[in-house]
């Protein structure tokens, strides 16, 4: 076989796979980008007619205000992830136990789960008749509104988005090799400093790599917010929603999800490119 | 940084954090009453029962999410592991450039997808949210980059060499790969599988927007159940959808110490 049909045969080995991405990726997101320009009709749903009015409607008061409940929720979310998730990365980095492969399964099993089951969970737990309302009730200590506001979507988003923090961090710090921290501490410094001087620095790139993760999915949440957040926080994936299903103003969903697009995909991209730095380090040491 | 006892209550901390929604979906799903108490008041299975007796989550369930499934991980295992062998084992102009669009999917958030799929389909004017044709194509999307992904690893794995070895002692292409690489590439493919269905069976994303009235999923239907009569027949069915994940990922893992992704 000559070189030039083994390569051609390779191609036609790609070509299903390709065949995907054209008609359920490529097609889609043409067509959404070209529909952000188009003018809207109530009896029609969208006219032919190039506009910039799409994109001009996101600069309203009410829009910024959703982007920037969009952009807040997102970094919190990221912020609590990565305090609550370098305890867990450093202890599944250096734990010597027969039992780490349990800890992974549980670590990973939830993300596997429908996101909309775990939010269930969060319903039967924090709703008004919940079980943390019910025993504040017993205690004779009132109801407390623990669902309907932004605080009640970090929870849920954590919760499902935690292990993304997890994974990255405890590859950045596997590659940390334990006689650094023994030197550290046989110099005389303490837990803290061991961790502030040493650790923290050198498990930066998994941070970086769990953060963008964390973000770039916080930011696109649409059920956590819908179903935890109750009618007060909104969020852009729930503006894209309402606007493609209920009020059917395809124009304007498609320049939401457009813009979001661009957000999501620069700070994903970022994530691949330092996931792809990490696994290289990974592999010169 | 101790490792004493501080860092591992904090870990348990977490861990309990990140497991309680399922635990208490459990749980709660074995109470006979609908109170959402802990500890339930007792233990029966009256909540799976009305999940057996109600239509729409049968229907869901065992006619929509499972099917649908099944479908996405056979097709994507079939797409995945051709590209992956195309990608591994042939060089063409190209090649990296196609190696990062199967990843192209996973940049984009998920309900962009669904959104983008569902236009695009009224726009073509095509019927598919009425059918499960629609629901699988999505959702093969979005299995493609975890199934090449893991296939491609599996390849790079094994020598070339194996098989041209078998060639030289007389099998053709086809037979080397069948009976040299593939059984050497089994335990990637399965994972691949594996993770395709449950990319599928879980996903309400996508779901949510292309799924029509007939072909509602089971996570799409929990969460409209959700809006409008929380009982604990949901926490069964959700119950029953952990359970067929657990069942699918503890076997898997023991079979072939199945390596995450991720």
């Amino acid at each position: 076989m000559t070189p030039g049909s083994r390569g051609l045969l390779g191609v036609v080995f790609v070509l299903p796979g390709l065949l995907v991405l054209i008609v359920a990726l490529l097609g889609p997101l043409a067509l959404i980008a070209g529909i952000s320009l188009m003018t809207y009709s109530p009896t029609k749903i969208w006219l032919p007619v190039f506009t910039g009015a799409n994109y001009a409607r996101l600069a309203d008061a009410y829009y910024l205000g959703v982007t920037w409940t969009t952009v807040k929720i997102g970094l919190v979310t990221t912020g609590v992830c990565a305090v609550l998730g370098w305890p867990v990365a450093y202890f599944l980095a250096r734990v010597r136990s027969r039992w780490l492969g349990l800890y992974m399964f549980l670590l990973v099993t939830p993300l596997m789960v429908s996101s909309v089951i775990r939010i269930f969970g969060w319903l039967v737990i924090l709703g008004r008749q919940g079980l943390v309302n019910a025993t504040l009730r017993g205690l004779g200590l009132g109801t407390v509104e623990l669902l309907g506001h932004a605080p009640a979507v970090v929870v849920g988003l954590v919760e499902l988005l935690l292990p993304f923090m997890v994974l990255p961090l405890m590859a950045a710090i596997e590659r940390v090799p334990e006689s650094l921290e023994e030197a550290a501490r046989n110099l005389g410094a303490t837990s803290w400093q061991v961790f502030r001087r040493v650790l923290l620095p050198l498990s930066v790139p998994g941070l970086v790599s769990g953060s963008l993760l964390v973000y770039s999915v916080a930011i696109s949440a649409l059920v956590t917010p819908a179903l935890m957040g109750g009618r007060k926080v909104r969020m852009l994936g729930n503006l894209v929603y309402d606007e493609v299903l209920t009020s059917m103003n395809w124009p304007f969903a498609s320049s939401l999800a457009v813009v979001l697009l661009c957000i999501t995909g620069a700070v994903m991209v970022g994530y691949l490119r330092t996931m792809q730095r990490l696994t290289a380090r990974g592999g010169m040491a | 940084m101790t490792r004493g006892p501080a860092l591992g209550l904090i870990v348990a901390a977490v861990y309990l954090f990140l497991l309680a929604p399922l635990v208490i979906v459990v749980i709660v799903s074995f109470d006979p009453t609908d109170a959402f108490r802990i500890p339930p008041s007792g233990l029966s299975l009256r909540w799976y029962r009305a999940f057996f007796a109600s239509d729409t989550f049968v229907r869901a369930f065992f006619r929509v999410s499972l099917v649908v499934a099944l479908l996405v991980s056979a097709l994507a295992t079939l797409v995945g592991g051709l590209a992956a062998v195309g990608l591994v084992r042939y060089a063409f102009r190209g090649r990296t450039l196609v190696e990062a669009a199967f990843l192209a999917p996973i940049v984009v958030p998920e309900i962009l997808l669904g959104a983008a799929l569902f236009l695009f389909w009224s726009y073509l004017r095509i019927k598919w949210t009425a059918t499960l044709a629609g629901l699988a194509l999505g959702h093969l999307l979005i299995a493609l980059p975890y199934v090449v992904r893991t296939i491609t690893a599996g390849l790079h794995g094994i020598e070339p060499a194996l098989e041209e070895a078998a060639m030289s002692l007389g099998a053709s292409r086809a037979q080397a790969f069948r009976k040299v690489t593939l059984p050497l590439i089994a335990s990637s493919v399965l994972s691949g599988a594996v993770f395709a269905f449950i990319i599928s069976f879980s996903d309400i994303n996508i779901a949510l927007f292309v799924a029509g009235a007939d072909t509602v999923t089971l996570p799409v239907h929990i969460f409209s159940q959700i809006a409008w009569q929380a009982d604990p027949t949901i926490a069964a069915a959700s119950t029953l959808q952990i359970l067929a994940i657990g069942v699918l990922l503890g076997a898997v893992q023991r079979a072939f110490r199945l390596r995450v992704a991720m």
